[in-house]
């Protein structure tokens, strides 16, 4: 069909980004046959639908919203991961998993803290407007069928520190809720691994808040079963695998 | 001062894992980003999801940004801008907030704090003003198009217009914003 004002009306809808309905398939038709004006009328007109979004006033977003982003990230650049310190760190996390699995009373000490302790945390993240990192916990995990618990202890430099992992293998993502965490310098952050195949795989990294609390979503895990979960110290951005030392690591079921 | 680094100079850092570059590019963009989010979406978290879902997207999709086709900028408010409107059709047309003139919307106290540079200030004035310069009806049909992402036909039971009309109106209004903004044109390495 030759080109027409209609196509130019309908061409001006699509770059508004207004749905065309029954009129969706006459346009993709005569755009299919390849009509050079519609299509630099599509791309100016794209841009110029822009500028509506442009003349908005900006917004000053959130101080947290920053590190929920960049805490959210998956894999960065880094070197490739060296062969042996997997083995160091799996010998040494399987060590301490013994070492403090069968405390019980402790266990249930510690889980009525974390509790009290996340709910603190899920109020003071909900005054912040951190809707997100609830709404997607609640979504992916907490309310997830298949969601599980592992609670992590501290470890090494940091043995007061405390954590729990609530995860769901469906969704592939954990959430991490930590406290008692030492303050790190300005180029080091906390890496979570998740442990598939007997081997830690990076969860993203994240940062404590002043009083040493951090809830992290993880980055999604490559696999749905996670054996185990442990925390370390690394550069800031991360590394492909665990080069620091470790602070929090989990007890498997 | 230092000229900073270009928004496309970003982008090839970010597609090479660079999460220091994303850091850069969200100092820069998100207070426009999350000013349009709230602006489709209202008030509250949700204007901040979508910022949040526009630099992992930004993270994860740096390659598929072609500098040819328009500037970061460009490419960052039309992600805003599908995922916010997403979000309001999910919601239902029950609750979408009322459509809110640009000159009604006065100008936040904050501005001139959060926007990045006295260029992102010149650009946004020239866009402000180029739409506001557009015939009131032709922008009223822009508008609910762009920030509520009505179809046509709602377009027309809203202002209770022909659809012929709203078509026409669609066709005319952004071809006088396109040339409005012709003059201001840049290339797509630089923001914005």
């Amino acid at each position: 069909m030759p080109h027409s004002e209609r196509h130019e009306e309908l061409v001006a809808l699509l770059a508004l980004g207004a749905p065309l309905g029954a009129d969706a398939a006459e346009l993709e038709r005569h755009r299919a046959e390849g009509c050079p004006v519609c299509e630099a009328l599509l791309a100016e007109g794209r841009e110029a639908a822009t500028a509506l979004g442009a003349s908005v006033d900006p917004a000053p977003p959130p101080a947290e919203l920053r590190v929920r982003i960049l805490g959210a990230l998956g894999p960065r650049r880094a070197a490739p991961p060296p062969a042996t310190p997997w083995r160091v760190f799996a010998a040494a996390a399987a060590l301490l998993l013994a070492a403090v699995v069968f405390d019980d009373a402790r266990l249930r000490r510690d889980r009525e803290e974390l509790r009290s302790r996340s709910a603190d945390l899920a109020g003071r993240l909900h005054n912040a407007e951190t809707a997100l990192a609830e709404r997607t916990l609640r979504a992916r995990v907490l309310e997830s069928d298949d969601m599980q618990m592992m609670r992590l202890g501290g470890s090494g430099p940091q043995s007061g520190a405390r954590g729990m992992v609530y995860w769901s293998p469906k969704a592939r993502r954990g959430i991490l809720m930590a406290g008692r965490l030492a303050p790190l310098p300005p180029d080091r952050q906390y890496e979570l691994w998740v442990f598939q195949n007997g081997k830690p795989v990076n969860a993203g990294v994240f940062d404590a808040d002043a009083s040493g609390r951090a809830v992290f979503e993880s980055a999604p895990f490559p696999e749905a079963e996670a054996q185990n979960f442990a925390v370390t110290v690394e550069p800031r951005g991360g590394m492909p695998a665990p080069t620091g030392p470790i602070v929090l690591v989990g007890a498997p079921a | 001062m230092i000229p900073s680094e270009s928004d496309a100079a970003l982008m090839a850092r970010i597609e090479a894992r660079d999460a220091r570059a994303l850091g850069e590019l969200y100092d820069r963009h998100a207070p426009r980003l999350l000013g349009l989010a709230r602006r489709i979406l209202g008030g509250g978290g949700e204007a901040e999801e979508v910022v949040q879902e526009t630099f992992l997207f930004a993270w994860r999709s740096a390659a598929s940004y072609d500098a040819g086709r328009g500037a970061v900028l460009t490419w960052l408010l039309i992600a805003t801008r599908s995922r916010a409107i997403d979000r309001l059709r999910a919601r239902g047309a029950g609750s979408r907030p009322p459509l809110r003139p640009l000159e009604d919307a006065g100008d936040p106290p904050a501005t001139d704090d959060v926007e990045a540079s006295s260029a992102d200030r010149e650009w946004r004035a020239i866009c402000r003003s180029a739409v506001g310069e557009l015939p009131a009806e032709q922008r009223a049909v822009l508008e609910l198009a762009y920030f509520e992402g009505l179809t046509q036909q709602e377009i027309a039971e809203r202002t209770a217009t022909p659809l012929g009309t709203v078509k026409t109106r669609a066709r005319l209004g952004l071809m006088k914003l396109r040339e409005r903004l012709r003059p201001y044109r840049r290339s797509g390495t630089d923001a914005p």
